[in-house]
């Protein structure tokens, strides 16, 4: 069972900005989440990558909190990510989509506020990069979500989360995203060879 | 000293096995240096399309513009760039096919040196400006209250057509100038005198695909004359079973005479002498009827005939026999002339008895179709030429130009040596130079009002040579423009016209909204326009009936009928007396400034793509080199990679002789393009410009310039290099690595 490691980053490293009360929140959130990782079952046919990495924290011009969308209101990680299962990228949601919902939800809030700011100057903010591979890796979504998710035999398109974490952790406990898996060529290879993945150099480096 | 032994197998396993694991183990390695967090901005689209995913292309038409063959193209454009342009398939013009010129369009939109701010000229100086302040100067010099003389007010373009066109003629007709000047040093002026004069119109489709055989003068029809993406697609089908045969005529070896069955390396300016000899072999020997012929041609065949005709043209007699017998025996054939051919003091005739060969053959309706003049004269092409340019330069010697409107020409590198056009432009009080880079002669200009590049601007075009029905083509920009201070050519056109006439003009807000505005005349509706974007082009319904293809010759025996249309009168003029070689000892060969499917007459020269793209005879790349027979070598004393000097009465050049077969023993071959000396880094200083060799010799009927018909002499400098080329050896040192019959063998297949 890998879930619990996960968790554990995630409330690491949000640690710092967590008041004591949050602490105590996120450590029942995590010991639920833990449990829940151990009553349900695991994604079939898949062995998750195992690495651990300490991501630094990456300031975002509106703090999106992940963990708002996902977990409290189960929105399904494509929803935003739509072209995640589309092509190479998983690409950051364009700010209509944003305004599709803010338009009338949450709109007193000091954050939409801000995002309404931008959708009003017709300008979108400028979101960092926090997952970034180098020039010559060519990782294509698209490919990893059908072999994990739509092809693959007892998976449903609820529970893409999951096959999510496996390299970019438990983002549904996070505000903003974080790094948590090195995602370098070791973390690659092991999960490859684990899971029956193409070991030709020029995969990935073409 | 103990001695430590490792056996050369075990050395391999050992560092094998360490390379491996060093390998491993830097899978797991901390990569930070390369795995970012948080240092690159990622911007999500605002609103897109709903076609559209980042990282994936999509593809839009538009209409290439490195040369006026009219190609389509259509342009991978991805997170609003454009990355890649390819032939569009549903271009009748280029049937999906797109030269490596026009791959390279890309390179004139990215490129660096590109213009991203106007110039004005301040003490002698160009300095940079901004675009409001180079208007009020443009409004100055020319606008409505200018002050000025508006009938001396000259434009100075390359060719032009389409809706450009059209507002260059409104800003003529505003000012009351009739001063155009189209200058192209490659262009088709003979061939056109030529064709309205035998087959009554300037406008001929050559069907390659439909001919058994292919006679060529001079015509790189594969690589630089005429339409060539067009004429390689009809190539192909020309090649498929049952083969055509390819006979190509020429001085330098072209990409079409490499791939030409017969090569016949005839002397600069002896093309006619040879289509004169191969009529008379065929009325000789294969029975062709010499009365189809215009009665002053069919005169002078008997002056030609085998027995002199080496020592006239350099073709070897046989390899004449042999060309008429493919001609005669391979129907339909077809005729082409144009490149070199024309580029003499007789190319006009030259390439007349080209065209009546495919009189006598009876080519004309079946390889050859005069068409139509295009049914919307506006918009049709104002071609190019050197007359023009000669006339512009004698215009602004003689103070009739006050001011110069300078677009899409670069006469002062294309030049030849003794037509000396920075001092004509030295006489014009104003040049305002609309242009997209800092060429020689927008370096002279006063203002320098930087252009959109071809992939950020609307446009509307009319091929000059149009293959199927008449069509207008359709530019539409396949990217946000790069620069914020540079405007697309026809929005300034707009503006200029907005100071004469605000009420008309003033109804279109922009280039686009006029070109809407034309469309909604062509067909209704945005269904109509929308066809048109994806296509990348309108069809113009044959406004015109076609055009008979009755012949416009006065034959021998239509004499009276013929001279009723005063064509007897202009045949009888018809010059075809043996090209006389001056034996010159001072100036003992020819040059020939030979164009290639790189480098064009020179504006593509600051493309690398081009540049690094080897030449397809010689395999040189960024540099110039002079082409020479190995025989014509010895002669002088000369070897491969030496440094000669090539000089005429008018000036002369330096480069690295390559010696190859095919070219004809009295000449010397010069590619243009290079020799730049003021066209941005890619360019600039370069090899040498073989146009600063030629003497201004002109063709007697048209004006053209001779550019083939200089004569040269050469020697050597004593200095001995390596010329820079891809595939460092001629042969291929018995390895077989492709296999090659004789000539004589494969005749016997």
């Amino acid at each position: 069972m890998t879930y619990g490691p996960f968790s554990k980053k995630a409330s690491q490293s949000n640690s710092k900005a967590v008041s004591h009360l949050n602490r105590v929140l996120v450590i029942l959130g995590l010991m639920l989440c833990f449990i829940a990782g151990v009553a349900q079952a695991e994604v079939p046919n898949a062995v998750p990558p195992k690495g651990e990495h300490k991501g630094v924290d990456v300031p975002q011009p509106i703090e999106f909190p992940h963990n708002i969308h996902v977990k409290d209101n189960k929105i399904n990680c494509m929803y935003c990510h739509t072209y995640a299962r589309r092509n190479n990228g998983a690409g950051i949601p364009p700010t209509s989509k944003c305004m599709g919902c803010h338009t009338v939800i949450a709109t007193d809030k000091p954050r939409i506020k801000k995002l309404t700011e931008y959708w009003q100057k017709g300008e979108s903010p400028k979101w960092k990069k926090v997952h970034d591979l180098p020039d010559f890796v060519h990782f294509n979504h698209e490919k990893h979500l059908n072999r994990f998710i739509f092809n693959n035999e007892g998976m449903t398109v609820e529970r893409a989360d999951e096959v999510c974490a496996f390299c970019h952790g438990e983002v549904k406990e996070m505000t903003v995203a974080h790094k948590v898996k090195p995602l370098n060529m070791g973390f690659c290879q092991r999960c490859h060879e684990a899971n029956d993945g193409p070991s030709d150099c020029w995969k990935c480096h073409k | 000293m103990s001695t430590y032994k490792v056996k050369r197998r075990d050395f391999l396993k050992i560092t094998g096995l360490s390379g491996a694991s060093a390998a491993l183990a830097a899978c797991d390695m901390p990569t930070t240096v390369t795995l970012e967090e948080g240092k690159e901005d990622v911007v999500s689209y605002l609103m897109p399309e709903e076609y559209v995913i980042p990282g994936i292309g999509v593809w839009y038409a538009s209409t290439c513009q490195q040369c006026d063959a009219g190609c389509g193209i259509i342009g991978r454009v991805r997170e609003g760039r454009v990355l890649k342009l390819e032939g569009n398939p549903n271009s009748p013009v280029n049937q999906g096919g797109l030269c490596q010129i026009g791959q390279a369009a890309l390179q004139t939109h990215y490129n660096p040196d590109r213009l991203q701010q106007p110039k004005l000229r301040k003490a002698g100086k160009l300095v940079d400006a901004s675009w409001d302040e180079a208007f009020a100067a443009v409004t100055a010099a020319i606008g409505p209250d200018a002050g000025i003389d508006g009938s001396r007010v000259a434009w100075l373009s390359g060719t032009v057509s389409g809706h450009q066109r059209v507002l260059m003629d409104a800003v003529s007709e505003a000012l009351g100038t009739s001063k155009h000047y189209a200058h192209e040093v490659l262009n088709d002026a003979v061939v056109d005198k030529v064709n309205a004069e035998i087959y009554g119109n300037a406008n001929v489709r050559y069907n390659i695909a439909e001919a058994q055989s292919v006679l060529s003068f001079g015509a790189d029809f594969l690589s630089t004359w005429g339409s060539s993406v067009h004429n390689s697609v009809q190539y192909g089908q020309f090649r498929d079973a049952p083969r055509g045969v390819l006979m190509q005529a020429e001085p330098k070896m072209t990409v079409t005479g490499a791939s030409a069955d017969l090569w016949l390396p005839v002397r600069p300016g002896a093309e006619g002498a040879l289509a004169m000899t191969i009529a008379a072999e065929l009325v000789a020997k294969h029975g062709k009827d010499v009365n189809v012929l215009p009665k002053a041609i069919a005169d002078k065949l008997s002056d030609y005939g085998l027995t002199n005709a080496e020592e006239q043209t350099g073709v070897p007699a046989d390899l004449i026999k042999k060309a008429a017998e493919f001609l005669a025996g391979r129907t339909p054939s077809l005729v082409l002339a144009g490149g070199p051919a024309a580029a003499h003091e007789h190319g006009y005739e030259s390439v007349t008895a080209a065209a009546v060969l495919n009189v006598l053959l009876g080519n004309v309706g079946k390889t050859v179709t005069p068409v139509g003049d295009f049914p919307l004269p506006a918009l049709a092409p104002k071609k190019g030429d050197t007359a023009q340019l000669a006339a512009f330069a004698d215009a602004a010697n003689a103070d009739d130009v006050s001011v110069a409107l300078i677009v899409g020409t670069n006469p002062v590198y294309t030049a030849s040596a003794d037509l000396d056009v920075a001092a004509a432009l030295g006489k014009v009080n104003t040049k305002i130079a609309f242009a997209e880079f800092i060429d020689e002669t927008s370096a002279l200009a006063d203002i320098v009002l930087p252009l959109h590049s071809d992939l950020e601007s609307w446009g509307t075009h009319v091929a000059s040579y149009q293959p199927t029905e008449p069509m207008i083509s359709l530019q539409q920009p396949l990217m946000e423009p790069l620069y914020a201070e540079t405007r697309a050519f026809g929005d300034v056109l707009l503006d200029i016209m907005k100071l004469f006439n605000a009420e008309q003009y003033g109804l279109f807000a922009d280039y686009y909204a006029y070109l809407r505005n034309f469309a909604n005349g062509l067909g209704e509706g945005e269904a109509f326009w929308q066809a048109g974007l994806q296509k990348g082009s309108f069809v113009v319904s044959a406004v015109e009936e076609a055009p008979s293809i009755e012949l416009n010759v006065a034959t021998a025996e239509s004499e009276e009928s013929a001279e009723a249309e005063g064509i007897a009168e202009d045949a009888a003029t018809f010059v075809f007396a043996l090209p006389e070689f001056e034996k010159d000892n001072d100036f003992p060969l020819t040059l020939v400034p030979a164009a290639t499917g790189r480098l064009g007459d020179g504006r593509f020269a600051n493309l690398p793509w081009l540049q690094e793209a080897a030449d397809s005879i010689s395999k040189v790349v960024w540099n110039s080199w002079v082409e020479m027979h190995p025989a014509t070598a010895l002669r002088f004393g000369i070897k491969q990679g030496d440094k000669i000097r090539v000089s005429s009465k008018s000036g002369d050049a330096e480069a690295l002789v390559y010696l190859h077969k095919g070219v004809n023993k009295d000449t010397v071959a010069v590619p243009m393009g290079q020799g730049h000396t003021d066209y941005g880094r890619y360019a600039t200083g370069r090899g040498v410009n073989p146009m600063k060799m030629v003497a201004t010799a002109t063709d007697a009927a048209t004006g053209e310039l001779a550019f083939c018909a200089t004569a040269v002499s050469v020697e050597a400098t004593g200095r001995n290099e390596e010329l820079v080329k891809l595939g460092g050896s001629e042969s291929q040192v018995g390895r077989k690595l492709v296999g090659t019959i004789t000539a004589d063998q494969f005749r016997r297949i």
